[in-house]
């Protein structure tokens, strides 16, 4: 009795509701509750077609998001793969370009330590290669014969 | 997306290093007659024995072709002259070689005139007293980092 006496009391507030009302957070709030509270009380004196309409619309609202989901998902893969062929610019986008413009960049700082190294070692191992052994004061044979310490160290 | 990257980075590298391995590994096998001109002009002593150096034998010897062309014309003479003997050695004489050779560039120039005047006169000796001289002296290095 008392329920009822509260929904009334609710429908009347809400018919009487003005559009300035809305912008006050507290009303606002206020609204919604006596929305909800109708609604979950309308809801009890539903009739059983009327249930049976309501279920077959969720479940087929359920149905298309589950749907929209998944071919976001596929469509997401697909397009991460594409993504290769964005990187030699197939598309445009400006995030990809800069992660293929970071990409090339760090190769080419790759490939210049790589021959700066290979440069600076070569220069630094100039004096020390086996040819410059060679062209030494003293011939290979002396550096590597033994027996020319031993005379040396006995002399 | 970010492990697609990564893939891509790495795959780039990995062919940077594939490229760099082949290119050195078809350069140790090339015959005599696949070498540069100015490769066989410097090896020449080698000509005939260059097919059956084994691939690090023959990286080490495209080393000094590499370097000849740097060096003034009386050292290339010198090179060309010893690079027969230096191809002969063994790989423990050619690293005991390398060892005192930069023990000799280390000393000053009065111990390496001195040491030039002991190897001529040392080459004087007979070469029974010579391999008696050897037979006689230890091992100074060991087998480590011979190549």
């Amino acid at each position: 009795m008392n329920m009822h006496k509260d929904n009334m009391t609710n429908t009347k507030n809400i018919n009487l509701i003005d559009d300035d009302v809305i912008t006050d957070p507290v009303m606002e709030e206020q609204i919604a509750r006596g929305i909800s509270d109708l609604l979950n009380n309308r809801a009890q004196h539903l009739k059983p077609e009327q249930e049976q309409r309501l279920s077959v619309a969720r479940n087929a609202a359920v149905t298309y998001l589950a749907e929209q989901q998944a071919q976001y998902s596929t469509s997401n893969h697909v397009a991460g793969h594409s993504n290769v062929l964005r990187w030699f610019g197939h598309a445009g986008h400006s995030f990809e370009q800069h992660r293929v413009a970071s990409a090339a960049l760090l190769v080419a700082v790759m490939l210049l330590t790589f021959f700066a190294v290979q440069q600076f070692g070569s220069t630094h191992n100039l004096e020390n290669s086996d040819a410059f052994l060679l062209a030494s004061d003293l011939p290979p044979e002396a550096y590597a014969d033994k027996g020319f310490d031993a005379w040396i160290e006995s002399n | 997306m970010d492990r697609i990257q990564l893939a891509f980075r790495w795959a780039l590298v990995s062919f940077f290093f594939l490229v760099a391995v082949a290119v050195n590994a078809d350069e140790v096998n090339q015959t005599w007659g696949q070498l540069t001109e100015s490769q066989r002009q410097v090896l020449n002593p080698l000509a005939s024995e260059w097919d059956t150096l084994r691939p690090w034998q023959r990286e080490k010897m495209l080393d000094i072709a590499r370097d000849y062309p740097k060096m003034s014309p009386e050292k290339q003479g010198l090179v060309k002259k010893r690079l027969t003997n230096w191809s002969r050695m063994t790989p423990y004489e050619r690293e005991n070689a390398r060892k005192r050779h930069q023990q000799f560039k280390a000393l000053p120039d009065d111990k390496k005139r001195e040491l030039r005047q002991k190897w001529n006169e040392y080459q004087k000796l007979p070469e029974s007293e010579r391999a008696k001289l050897r037979a006689e002296s230890p091992e100074t290095y060991g087998e480590s980092g011979i190549d």
